[in-house]
């Protein structure tokens, strides 16, 4: 976000210093030409007031000439022919100007030669009647027409410079009326163009200052998150460091130091340096990591051992990534994690598994071993008591045989007791194969199984559709023969036991009994009978193993059937409920997960 | 056939079943003619001497010292010349696991040793009445174990 911040502003900014730049540019331009208008425009005028000076100069002289020489022509006094004499040099020398000054105007020479033409033809004058003063004719027809040819030239000097600054003057107002107009435009589009760039100096100013207001937010945001990483690092024993690679300079966060159990800056951050913490045994794969960092400048997840100075390992978890900032420099970052912690938990935790394993193995192996050989003696004491029975009993007194008898008894529960550990024993074992089952086929063969009992107490026993599951077969089967068996057994004595099987879909939210589920939907199958039920308060207490609610002189049982039951069901992650109401009935419910 | 007894063998290392499996016989008065071996080995040197006579049935126990049943019934099936001989397992269990691998290796039928004598006379009257030969053909791992 920063980056394209400020790699926006920097866009605009150069345009606008661009856009700047050629317009004062161009100002400049335009004013240079301006003011070397104006310095040509007074030239023209300085050089037109010059040429008519110039010209009023030589018809003063002139004049002056005529003047003094018409007094001397007079009075003979040659004093007066100072003027006259003068002249032709004065007007010669200003004459030079002239043509100086005419030099680009092509009429205004043109006059000049006329000019100068007359002004000989004056002079030519001057020495002709001239001639004729000397030789006392002044009252001849000849001095009086030369004198009027003189009046002649002159009014035609006179006319002809009146012209001339007459022609000088408009020329003198043309040129000043084209420079007006270019002089009126410019002012005004300088003026417009210099808005224009102050205009852009300010929104350049206004662009600069909100991104610097930006830059600062973000500096602070990126001051907050530096004070978080550090907080981070001291929680969960983290340091960081950053492998500038151009440079080959590396710079280690506080926290790295304190990993490796050292103060902050206790020495300069280096490869070789951090080196010299790593495990001796794991140098050599570090080494061969960080090769490989270089050469791809990436580090993925690695795992080593360091020794801190005062001889504590630590177990250290490392990562690394490269980044290219907005300086276009090429950084490894860096992170290393102290996880000697949880590597000590995982292994407590580990070792206490297999340790729970092993005992949960033996425990079920001394069951099996012990049940399957304490049957072989009493399969034996129970024969031997069979064989006294029909070979000696007329050795015996009636007490004696009483008391084979009850012998006989203890020894067949004690087979019935070891038969139901075995089963349990059994259902504890491992070898779980989840198989699709047609469980209305399942339960026909249950039923198969308890045809004799069914028949003897003709037992009336329902069921409803039962699904196709995938279950451990010879378990569910042990669960409904131990059900079934359960209700038969428990039967009033005086009814006809009337077993029923319901079955139904459930949402684990919808039902009480699947507070503790873990899946969504369960098939729930229900055993109600109408038997001797029991006192509801030992609802739970049923499926314990050896838990037994009825004397063992009137049903017989061992206790052990309904554990096997609450065993299976939790082998197939689901539950079994007992409700009961005594002299009514008892209802078993099963929920099976339907992703069994 | 030269002699008209039923010519019966049991292999098990248990005194007191040698005693009953014996006496059992003699109740039942079927016209057996009953020997008993201690353990395995003593069975097979029997089987492999010269001019042994070979039983009808052959009662084996399966968990007996230096030798066990399994390895014995290996032996038998693997020899032709008493690969025919119909074979009992005797034993005090019957795990899934036993039943499996004697069907298997090819007994004939599991017996699990009863607890009564009644019990006991009534089981081996049936396993040496069974016509082995139809018995055989139409076995199978459900009928495999006898029930009474």
């Amino acid at each position: 976000m920063i980056r394209k911040v400020i790699s926006k502003a920097s866009v605009i900014l150069r345009a606008i210093f661009l856009i700047s730049a050629f317009l004062i540019i161009i100002i400049g331009g335009f004013t240079y030409k301006h003011i070397s208008n104006l310095t040509n425009s007074t030239k023209l005028v300085v050089g037109t007031y010059k040429v008519n000076m110039e010209l009023e100069q030589v018809l003063s002289y002139l004049k002056d000439a005529e003047n003094g020489y018409r007094n001397y022509i007079l009075t003979k006094d040659t004093t007066y022919l100072e003027p006259y004499l003068t002249a032709r040099e004065k007007v010669n020398a200003s004459f030079a100007q002239l043509r100086v000054s005419a030099d680009n105007n092509v009429a205004q020479k043109e006059n000049l030669k006329v000019l100068s033409k007359y002004i000989d033809a004056l002079f030519d004058n001057f020495t002709k009647s001239n001639a004729l003063v000397e030789t006392n004719q002044t009252l001849s027809e000849a001095f009086k027409s030369t004198f009027f040819e003189e009046k002649i030239i002159m009014d035609s000097i006179t006319k002809k410079i009146g012209d001339m600054i007459a022609l000088e003057n408009r020329q003198l107002e043309q040129r000043k009326a084209q420079n007006q107009s270019n002089l009126k435009f410019t002012p005004l589009f300088l003026y417009l163009m210099l808005l224009f760039t102050l205009f852009l100096i300010v929104v350049s100013y206004h662009k600069i200052s909100n991104d610097l207001k930006k830059i600062k937010g973000i500096n602070n945001e990126l001051l907050i998150f530096k004070e978080a990483t550090v907080q981070l690092e001291t929680i969960g024993k983290h340091g960081n460091w950053i492998w500038h690679i151009d440079t080959n300079i590396y710079t280690f966060s506080d926290n790295l130091y304190r990993v490796l159990g050292e103060k902050p800056g206790a020495f300069p951050a280096s490869h070789e340096n951090f080196l010299e913490f790593v495990h001796p045994e794991d140098r050599k794969k570090v080494v061969k990591d960080n090769q490989s960092m270089i050469k791809n400048q990436d580090l993925p997840f690695i795992y080593y051992r360091i020794i801190q100075k005062n001889g504590t390992v630590k177990h250290i978890k490392a990562y690394g990534k490269l980044l290219v900032g907005n300086d276009d420099e090429k950084r490894i970052i860096g992170n290393i994690t102290d996880i000697s912690d949880e590597i000590e938990n995982f292994s407590a935790l580990e070792e206490r598994n297999l340790e729970l394993e092993r005992n949960n193995k033996e425990l079920s192996e001394f069951n099996y071993v012990a049940s399957h050989d304490l049957q072989e003696p009493l399969r034996k004491i129970q024969t031997f008591i069979s064989r006294l029975q029909d070979k000696e009993s007329k050795n015996f007194s009636p007490t004696g045989l009483q008391y084979l008898e009850r012998i006989n008894v203890a020894a067949t529960r004690m087979r019935l007791l070891i038969d139901d550990l075995l089963q349990f024993s059994r259902t504890n074992k491992p070898d779980k194969e989840f198989v699709p089952t047609n469980l209305n086929t399942l339960f026909e063969q249950v039923k198969q199984d308890l045809a004799e009992t069914i028949l003897a107490t003709k037992a009336s026993i329902t069921h409803e559709n039962l699904p196709t599951l995938a279950v451990i077969p010879f378990q569910i089967h042990q669960l409904f023969l131990n059900l079934l068996s359960n209700s038969l057994k428990y039967s009033k004595k005086l009814e006809v036991p009337k077993i029923h099987l319901a079955y139904s879909k459930v949402a684990a939210t919808t039902d009480a009994n699947l507070a503790k589920a873990t899946q969504k939907w369960y098939h729930k199958i229900t055993f109600t009978d109408n038997g001797i039920g029991f006192d509801p308060q030992y609802a739970s207490l049923i499926f314990e193993l050896f838990s037994r609610l009825h004397n063992k002189q009137e049903y017989s049982g061992t206790g052990v059937g309904l554990s096997i039951c609450k065993k299976i069901t939790d082998n197939h992650q689901g539950f079994i409920v007992a409700q009961g109401k005594p002299n009514v009935g008892s209802v078993f419910t099963v929920y099976l997960p339907e992703a069994g | 056939m030269p002699n008209d007894y039923i010519h019966i063998i049991l292999a098990d290392d248990d005194e007191d079943d040698r005693l009953f499996f014996v006496d059992a016989f003699e109740e039942l008065n079927m016209n057996t003619k009953v020997n008993t071996y201690n353990d395995g080995i003593e069975l097979m040197a029997y089987l492999n001497s010269e001019g042994a006579l070979l039983p009808q049935v052959l009662f084996l126990d399966l968990n007996m010292p230096k030798k066990n049943g399994i390895e014995c019934l290996n032996e038998i099936k693997a020899n032709h010349k008493l690969s025919d001989i119909a074979i009992a397992i005797y034993s005090t269990s019957a795990s899934e696991e036993d039943i499996e691998e004697t069907f298997v290796l090819g007994a004939n039928i599991y017996i699990k040793k009863p607890s009564s004598f009644d019990d006991l006379k009534k089981v081996l009257s049936e396993v040496v009445s069974i016509n082995w030969q139809y018995h055989t053909n139409g076995l199978n791992k459900d009928n495999f174990l006898l029930r009474m």
